[in-house]
């Protein structure tokens, strides 16, 4: 099989970087497990949401000087202002294009409430999610929320505290109904996914409805977990119409619904665009020229390779496979990459799981163009892009999906810019 | 405020609440304080291994009759604590045949069956255990669960009439004239002060029992000896697999529900540090090290924590230097040995032997107290042991059935006060260990949980290959709507708790373990914002 460029991982930078190529006319494939860091999304994309010293960032774009300083070989320290917001924007765009909705700007960062009711700065937040413009109160004073009853992956209690504390007034209920009793019945369904398949039926969302509308009282908004529906997107328009208030879901705990129907379109647009996505297959190989890639093998394709001009490594960090720890090193299994890591086990790690770990910015090390490196020498034809890359921290700078998109949009720049 | 006891007994692990129940059945009013929550020291930082002496057989003859004779007794008085597995001690090339024999004898001396086989044999019981062994020996080992068999123990002790109050710190010992006549306690939860008083004070407090005869004015010469341990991902073996030769580091693979552990090393370690011990990576080298060579499979299993436990060994009292170590039970009536009357330390001893350690200072306490009755916990059955599990089984058959098994075997009959009469409260918290709402409810409500980690020892949650990332979550949830505390609360316990679980994995995180590590972080930490407020 011949293409011009195979991407190896389908999560948000394999994705962002297929559609950026294909819709140039670039011939590509995306090889992908299936799983990716969209399934525990937040309902938001955050751009860059702290500094490394901890500090809150306000507007990405102003704080990147501040970055660079902190962090010189965070992936961002390479783009300029203009290139940063130009990047970003096209991101946004492409998000739009493929059908995700969203809200934010990468001048400002908002904030997503989540779902034990902390407030995160967000850069692009999902149409339909709680999201305000402040860190420290919500657009309404008085809202109802309501849970499926025995949905134990959305915190009422909790939220219910938060937005009291923000000045927010809560009542909170739980709605059953036949349709959960079904689901009910095996104790291991009553999660997201699940719940979300019934409202997929108009029915179920008009019972919904119903009910909400017997006891929602004078509240301002409605509030829900973000179950409304999977392959159904307008759920929380179809219930405002029916209701005639502001409805808004909140994430829950995984899988992420507004994760996986982001990944769903983003796929569904790479390959309205010509993309080839090879769904539960995984790179199992490689052969080599000199500093060239030439041939990828996978375990579905057996000896059949997968021949490209460029390939584009975003296998994730070590959740996803992308690197992968023994007791006394740091690997990218793959291609055998250079990695960037400490050789100490003893500091990769913090005692406390709520304090920087080092091992999360660990990664493959690159060459200006983000071309991987193998003993020190280029791989001319091998590009990195979103998690597997090092020098930044993605919990703690609120920066995972912004280096995905703006690190793919830059990969797929320099593929196409060298014919 | 000041209550009033016979008995208190300070320390709640195997060996406090071996005592507590002794007392209660035989009428006396005892009075458990413990400062944290229940089997927290050693009792709950070891193999969970039923010994059946055979290991102390060589060395130590009168140890190795106490464990064989209490082997027997724990698997009729509790069973649903006990795995019937039996030991395999192998010998390898490295170790020669030569001290085989000299344990097959030793062993047979003490009354311990021991069968030489045929390694062929061996493997055949036992596929994970290294076929390059030259010999094999079959001896009555067994697995037995800390945790419950102390929760057991108390919940006998309380349905006899003992007072069990966990987060219950003493700081002082109240001494009139030559008597201990009660202690002082802080309510660790809500920092109030309260006195206690009794005839007898009982010191069960491992090695923090050194400190607590300190503070009566006496003393008592504790060895603080650290042992590293390590959990892997799956049950590698069904059958205990030890060296057979002299005692040594990381020579036992015990099998224990899900998983095994591989232990120990030994190292003796300051006071300043038995509260709080982080396993080494040297540690953990040479753990993986040596247990490779029991179970060659070793090598390519997940290893899901590592933990480090505290023996308390105590100096004997005629050696102030502290070189001659008892490894048997230490029984201290402080009356003839230091002049203090109503104050007892029970020590040394191992969790194997906690029910005699109890007999021995329960009958020291009626001697006291001129009570003439004799003990019974060698024939009565613990609670949670006193049914078939065939019968418990029959009457649950409306739980799906991994949910029932995994119910029966934490809790025996008290199974069925779960309340998991309909779908919600049969709903997962857990899906690693099968842990239902029911199951979390009846916990909460019956067996003294303040905490999610309290909540972990008595049911599982977040103790299965995930290490409670989505299940922890989930339970502080449902504690927080049942009034356990409120939500801010609930969610810093949720911080402690993923901590708690981190502690055991950083020395081990690699491979999966870092995985499951850096999606647990990404998800609390990322999605929900969840910060360490004692750290900020």
């Amino acid at each position: 099989m011949r293409f011009d460029t195979v991407i190896i991982g389908g999560g948000l930078a394999g994705l962002i970087c297929g559609i950026r190529l294909a819709k140039q006319g670039e011939r590509c494939a995306i090889i992908s497990l299936g799983h990716s860091a969209l399934h525990f999304s937040s309902g938001s994309l955050e751009l860059l949401g702290a500094l490394p010293d901890g500090s809150t960032v306000v507007s990405p774009a102003d704080a990147l000087d501040a970055l660079r300083q902190m962090a010189p070989e965070h992936p961002y320290a390479r783009y300029s202002r203009e290139r940063f917001l130009a990047l970003a924007a096209e991101g946004a765009t492409l998000m739009q294009e493929a059908g995700v909705a969203t809200f934010g700007s990468a001048e400002q960062n908002h904030y997503r409430l989540t779902p034990v009711g902390a407030m995160k700065p967000a850069w692009l937040t999902f149409e339909g999610y709680v999201h305000s413009p402040n860190a420290d109160s919500l657009p309404w004073k008085n809202v109802a929320l309501f849970n499926a009853e025995g949905f134990l992956d959305f915190y009422a209690q909790f939220l219910k505290d938060e937005m009291l504390r923000m000045g927010t007034k809560c009542a909170a209920y739980t709605f059953n109904l036949p349709e959960l009793e079904q689901i009910r019945q095996n104790p291991t369904e009553m999660r997201s996914a699940n719940i979300a398949r019934i409202f997929d039926k108009r029915e179920t969302l008009d019972k919904l409805a119903d009910i909400i509308a017997a006891k929602m009282d004078d509240a301002e908004a409605i509030l829900l977990p973000a179950v409304l529906g999977v392959d159904c997107k307008d759920g929380v328009r179809y219930l405002e119409q029916k209701l005639g208030r502001k409805v808004a879901v909140i994430a829950t705990l995984p899988p992420s619904v507004p994760g996986l129907q982001v990944q769903t379109l983003l796929r569904r647009y790479f390959q309205e665009l010509g993309g080839v996505y090879m769904l539960g297959d995984t790179a199992v190989g490689y052969k080599s020229e000199g500093n060239k890639i030439t041939a990828v093998y996978t375990r579905n394709h057996g000896d059949i390779p997968f021949l490209a001009t460029n390939y584009v490594l975003a296998t994730g960090s070590f959740f996803s496979g992308g690197l992968e720890a023994t007791n006394d090193r740091i690997c990218e299994p793959l291609f055998g990459a250079d990695v960037q890591y400490v050789a100490d086990r003893g500091e990769w790690y913090d005692r406390d799981l709520f304090k920087p770990q080092a091992y999360e910015s660990f990664g493959v090390k690159t060459d200006e163009l983000l071309r991987a490196m193998r003993q020190g020498q280029v791989i001319d034809n091998l590009y990195v892009a979103g998690a597997t890359l090092p020098g930044f921290n993605a919990v703690k700078e609120g920066c995972g999906a912004g280096v995905s998109i703006l690190t793919a949009l830059d990969v797929a720049e320099r593929i196409l810019s060298k014919k | 405020m000041t209550k009033q006891a016979d008995v208190i007994i300070i320390g709640g692990g195997a060996t406090g609440a071996g005592v507590a129940r002794d007392c209660a059945l035989r009428g006396i009013k005892a009075l458990l304080l413990e400062r944290g929550d229940i089997a927290t020291g050693a009792t709950g930082r070891n193999h969970g291994l039923l010994h059946s002496g055979a290991r102390y057989a060589v060395t130590d003859r009168e140890s190795a009759e106490e464990c064989i004779k209490e082997n027997m007794i724990l698997r009729r008085i509790a069973s649903h604590c006990v795995e019937e597995t039996d030991g395999l001690f192998l010998s390898l090339p490295e170790d020669g045949l030569e001290f085989q024999a000299k344990f097959i004898e030793a062993c047979r001396a003490a009354g311990i069956r021991a069968d030489a086989i045929d390694p062929k044999e061996a493997l055949r019981l036992e596929p994970s255990a290294n076929p390059a062994m030259i010999g094999a020996v079959r001896v009555p080992d067994g697995a037995v669960d800390p945790f419950r068999l102390t929760m057991a123990n108390l919940i006998d002790a309380k349905a006899h009439g003992a007072e069990v109050l966990t987060y219950h710190k003493v700081t002082e010992l109240i001494r009139e004239q030559d008597r201990i006549v009660g202690v002082k306690a802080v309510d660790c939860r809500s920092g109030e002060k309260k006195e206690f008083r009794a005839e007898i004070v009982v010191n069960a407090g491992g090695i923090w029992g050194h400190d607590l005869a300190a503070m009566a004015g006496v003393t008592v010469k504790m060895l603080p000896a650290k042992g590293s341990l390590l959990i892997f991902g799956h049950r590698v073996n069904n059958i205990v697999l030890n060296r057979c030769r002299k005692p040594a580091d990381a020579d036992i693979l015990v099998p224990g529900d899900t998983i095994s552990l591989i232990g120990t090393t030994s190292s003796k370690v300051p006071f300043d540090e038995v509260d709080n011990m982080y396993v080494t990576a040297d540690e953990v080298d040479l753990l993986l090290r040596e247990g490779t060579k029991l179970a060659p499979s070793l090598a390519h299993t997940r290893i899901l924590r590592a933990y480090a436990g505290v023996r308390p060994l105590v100096a004997s009292d005629d050696d102030p230097s502290g070189r001659s170590v008892s490894r048997g039970i230490v029984v201290l009536d402080h009356a003839t040995r230091d002049g203090l009357e109503g104050f007892i330390t029970i020590t040394g001893g191992k969790l194997m032997t906690y029910r005699l350690m109890a007999e021995w200072t329960v009958d020291l306490i009626c001697k006291k107290l001129n009570i003439n009755k004799k003990c019974t916990t060698a024939e009565c059955k613990l609670p949670g042991s006193r049914e078939k599990e065939e019968k418990i089984s029959k009457r649950l058959h409306s739980v799906p059935v991994a949910q029932r098994e995994s119910a029966i075997n934490r809790h025996g009959e008290m199974a069925e006060r779960l309340d998991v009469g309909d779908a919600a409260a049969r709903s997962l918290v857990c899906e690693c260990e099968e842990v239902s709402v029911g199951e979390v409810k009846y916990a909460l409500n019956e067996l003294d949980v303040h905490n999610l980690v309290d909540l972990r020892r008595r049911t599982r949650v977040g103790m299965g290959t995930c290490q409670g990332e989505l299940c922890a979550c989930r339970a502080a949830g449902i504690m927080a709507e049942a009034g356990k505390y409120c939500s801010h609360q609930a969610k810093q316990d949720l911080v402690s708790f993923l901590n708690e679980r981190w502690k055991g994995m950083a020395p081990v995180a690699w491979g999966d373990t870092l995985r499951e590590s850096e999606f647990t972080m990404w998800l609390y930490d990322g999605v929900c914002g969840l910060k360490n407020e004692k750290t900020e």
